[in-house]
């Protein structure tokens, strides 16, 4: 295997611990929120789910990814390498503000980007974007849905229980089981992206058929890099996800964790590419408006949707510019 | 009309322009406009019984 193909597969297992490290306030910030569990309990009952994940799922995001965003004559080394440039680059920003922005879409805007630098708007393969672009507005509103009609349910059924006490203390354990699941789903879904770029990889450089499922190795490597960066993941975006959207309570958490995780079993199995942050986002908001709709702070979640709107064309516009910079320098 | 009972209104006008979009999916699309639609209409209920007590 050449040096390039290596170094940016490199990069791309970087990418994929970028993630995990970005996401990882995405899988605790409920069970810290709630003090369910410590913070570095957390990350590494997270980081074990992510890991594990493979178990579990298919590679049907990976091969959306691979082959559903651009045609797969324009991909290139540089291409992915401008592509996954761009989508750091901009995680690394959004890092930085604190804005629970999705990696993934940065990643689907990022190679977008590069494959337009290198041979114009052509290349775009409308029906995989689209699918992508539908469920970039659907996922938020499933798990806004799901995270509110579970805690509806949940309110029902406990209405009449007296003992809040142990209740809560009842909560909280099944709040380890919904942040289980959804870091499984987060594994499943987040690792295969890089999983399909590693794939396109091996298909542009000829190491592997273009009829090619995901090597072994190729699938352990993304999820224990996945792993990896939600076991050293960063604090400022747990602030936003666990307190300032909307004050959760261990109930609330179980809600929102199971309706996220739902919709990210579902979509990973479908093979459709979705943002954990905008499922677990959504679900959050969803608990927070089964009180009432001024129990979400409006403000916070407006930014976070202004920082999603921006996500693709960001990635795109850094992308497309690393290419052109990579194509003068080669 | 409460505005919880008009966010989950606008949330199912954006589900259901999103069917002709969602070529395999317009079934998620749909379900997920049903769902908000219910909501809507659940909120304004609760909403309305809340002003008549």
């Amino acid at each position: 295997m050449e040096l390039s193909v290596i170094l940016v597969i490199g990069v791309a297992l970087g990418f994929d611990y970028v993630n995990g490290f970005h996401d990882a306030a995405n899988s605790i910030a409920t069970v810290v929120s709630t003090r369910v569990l410590s913070p570095r309990i957390a990350v590494i009952w997270a980081a074990f789910f992510n890991f594990t994940a493979f178990l579990v799922f298919g590679d049907a995001v990976a091969t959306t990814i691979a082959k559903d965003v651009v045609v797969q004559d324009v991909l290139s080394i540089g291409v992915i390498f401008a592509g996954l440039a761009g989508a750091i680059v901009w995680d690394l920003i959004t890092f930085w503000l604190g804005l629970p922005t999705s990696s993934s879409h940065a990643l689907v805007g990022g190679i977008a980007g590069a494959a337009v630098a290198k041979a114009g708007f052509g290349v775009l393969l409308a029906e995989g974007l689209r699918k992508i672009g539908v469920f970039i507005i659907l996922s938020p509103l499933i798990g806004l849905a799901m995270g509110l009609v579970l805690t509806l349910g949940i309110y029902w059924v406990f209405h009449r229980y007296r003992n809040v006490e142990r209740l809560n203390r009842g909560f909280r354990l099944g709040q380890l089981v919904s942040a289980a699941a959804f870091s499984l789903g987060h594994g499943a879904n987040d690792a295969q992206k890089t999983m399909g770029i590693i794939l396109a990889l091996l298909i542009a450089s000829g190491h592997a058929a273009s009829d090619a499922s995901t090597p072994l190795w190729v699938v352990l490597a993304a999820h224990t890099a996945i792993g990896l960066g939600t076991l050293t993941g960063g604090w400022r975006i747990v602030k936003t996800m666990g307190s300032k959207i909307t004050r959760l309570q261990p109930v609330g958490g179980v809600a929102a964790e199971s309706g996220a995780a739902i919709t990210l079993f579902a979509t990973s199995a479908a093979g459709i590419p979705v943002s954990t942050t905008h499922t677990i986002t959504g679900a959050i908001v969803g608990v927070g408006a089964a009180r009432r709709l001024s129990a979400v702070r409006w403000g916070v979640a407006g930014r976070v949707v202004w920082a999603w709107v921006l996500t693709i064309p960001g990635a795109f516009a850094i992308s497309w510019l690393t290419f052109q910079l990579v194509d003068l320098l080669s | 009309m409460d505005r919880r009972a008009i966010f989950f209104l606008g949330a199912a006008v954006v589900c259901f322009v999103l069917v002709p979009l969602s070529d395999g999916y317009a079934w998620v699309s749909l379900t997920v406009g049903i769902v908000y639609l219910i909501l809507a209409l659940g909120s304004w209920l609760d909403a309305r019984s809340h002003r008549r007590l």
